[in-house]
């Protein structure tokens, strides 16, 4: 079945929002109409209103950047500066990478992108962690509330699994991106942990973790709390316990399962 | 009836005011407009303000991107996800914009036009019709701005407009700021253009400011409601001689909750006027 009309004028105007070659776009809005097989009264419609067609690439595309330059301050500063940001954003929109309908999911669509694309790692290797870093208490904070998991334990115990709060993140970073700002964008090479979680008011908090920490609460999820802190050499159980009952407490920690 | 809570100059729930909405139960406003979209899949603070003032008060929904003239396959789990959404709200009915903001899989995240012609308004019909049988509650379309006419036309918006909400029987989300701006843009008289326009078919309004940028009029909805379309509004309410309900549109430059309360009442005020029968007005 041949594409309808209606498809390719879609498609043309998407292309007229997206495509990154603003000047020759701009030259001739009639281009991507043309690109699309339209010819005609439709090609000469692109062509005959060009400022009025060019308002919508402004408006689509201030709609698409403007969440990039809210969620990710330290990654623009540090790409402004090497006059590299408005390529990135653009390299970002050529690639229609935005597949949600809902506007939260732009800036965690970018950071999919630059993971896709290792755009820019090789001279900036942070730069993941960076917009990673950045978007991290948010992503927390706007995890999707789920029922609270059930037949847990508020005490952990030896042969206990640690079952996080689904929102929780303990990630671990090469460069210390959570200390990065739009002053000083580019971060200390220096290995980092850090667990984000929300507390009991549904606000997300960042916390510091040493490497043995961050450690036992991944591998205690998955193995008892005794035998991952034996692993990682932790003889005496009951800082670990104290500190776990804490991260319960403040919500980073949904409970304590028996292992299976 | 439901609808008949839904009276009155309503409110956008915004983010910014949540907190403060949250605490209030006497603040005055008659309902809500909430975007599903903002809610659906959200969670933590600000999601549970929102959700106990979705529980407490009435609502009505109004989607931002479901493409309704667009040509991507439905979001199957979205549509259940946004039905049962709608069922919790007691929301009358559910609105979303007659326009396309999608192409192939790609989310623009602006309302964009769709072409007047003949083969536009069957699609469109199709698409809504298949919304509508997704959907719980009764489906509204509300007309646009456009700042460019998408292709050749072959009939002017009004009868676009038209046939597609006859042919796909929904209602009539009218917003009178968008017939407004069209008016500026395109250079015709918006009160001549609605005379031409199903009414019939209208269940709500929506209203708001806009701004104008060197020759072209922006739907904005970043400033104050001007006199010209307060008084297009209460034309419009004048000629339906109902109590439709009229939302508050302020999504930029959001001010203060007590401000925004104060141009709400503003816009209260004309609307009680423009529905005080003609023999009172003039006993």
């Amino acid at each position: 079945m041949p594409e309808s009309r209606t498809l390719r004028l879609q498609r043309a105007l998407a292309s007229l929002v997206l495509n990154g070659d603003e000047a020759a776009i701009e030259a001739d809005p009639g281009r991507v109409a043309h690109q699309q097989g339209l010819t005609g009264s439709d090609l000469r419609s692109f062509r005959d209103q060009g400022p009025a067609m060019m308002t919508y690439r402004e408006l689509a595309r201030m709609s698409l950047i403007e969440p990039l330059e809210t969620m990710f301050p330290v990654l623009r500063a540090l790409l402004e500066g090497a006059g590299s940001w408005g390529g990135c954003v653009e390299a970002f929109l050529d690639a229609r990478m935005v597949r949600s309908p809902q506007y939260r999911d732009i800036a965690p669509a970018f950071l999919g992108w630059l993971a896709a694309t290792r755009w820019g790692q090789d001279r900036w290797p942070f730069i993941l962690e960076l917009a990673h870093a950045e978007i991290l208490e948010v992503l927390v904070a706007r995890f999707p509330d789920s029922n609270p998991l059930e037949g847990l334990h508020a005490d952990p115990g030896p042969q206990d699994l640690i079952i996080l709060d689904p929102a929780t993140q303990v990630v671990s970073y090469t460069h210390a991106v959570h200390c990065a700002c739009s002053e000083s964008p580019v971060p200390e090479a220096r290995p980092t942990h850090l667990l984000a979680f929300r507390d009991g008011e549904g606000l997300a908090r960042l916390m510091e973790l040493t490497p043995a920490t961050a450690a036992l609460l991944v591998q205690a999820q998955t193995c008892p709390l005794a035998e991952a802190a034996a692993a990682l050499n932790v003889p005496d159980l009951t800082p670990v316990t104290s500190l776990l009952r804490d991260l319960r407490s403040d919500g980073a920690i949904a409970g304590f399962r028996s292992f299976p | 009836m439901a609808q008949d809570r839904f009276t009155g100059v309503g409110l956008g729930l915004r983010r910014p005011h949540l907190e403060q909405v949250a605490r209030m139960e006497g603040h005055g406003v008659p309902f809500w407009e909430t975007c599903p979209e903002n809610v659906i899949g959200d969670g933590g603070r600000y999601h549970r303000m929102a959700c106990t003032i979705l529980d407490r008060d009435p609502v009505l929904t109004h989607g931002l991107a479901m493409s309704v003239g667009g040509f991507d396959s439905w979001d199957e789990e979205y549509l259940r996800d946004l039905g049962e959404f709608l069922v919790r709200t007691g929301t009358p009915w559910h609105s979303e914009h007659l326009c396309f903001t999608s192409v192939d899989g790609s989310c623009l995240h602006e309302l964009l036009p769709l072409p007047f012609t003949r083969e536009a308004v069957r699609h469109t019909i199709s698409r809504a019709r298949a919304l509508q049988a997704r959907l719980p509650v009764p489906l509204l379309l509300e007309n646009i701005t456009y700042y460019a006419e998408l292709g050749a036309k072959e009939m002017d918006e009004a009868d676009f407009i038209t046939a597609v909400l006859e042919g796909a029987d929904v209602g009539w989300l009218l917003d009178v700021n968008n017939v407004y701006v069209n008016a500026l843009n395109f250079g015709f008289d918006p009160r001549e253009w609605l005379s031409r326009m199903p009414l019939d078919r209208v269940t709500q309004l929506h209203i708001a400011g806009h701004k104008k940028f060197g020759d072209l009029t922006v739907d904005t909805h970043g400033a104050d409601v001007i006199d010209p379309v307060i008084d297009l509004m209460q034309w419009t309410l004048s000629r339906l001689g109902r109590p439709v309900p009229v939302l508050l549109e302020r999504d930029n430059h959001i001010p203060d909750f007590d401000e925004l309360l104060a141009e709400r009442a503003r816009i209260q005020h004309a609307y009680d006027a423009a529905l005080v029968p003609s023999e009172v007005r003039h006993a």
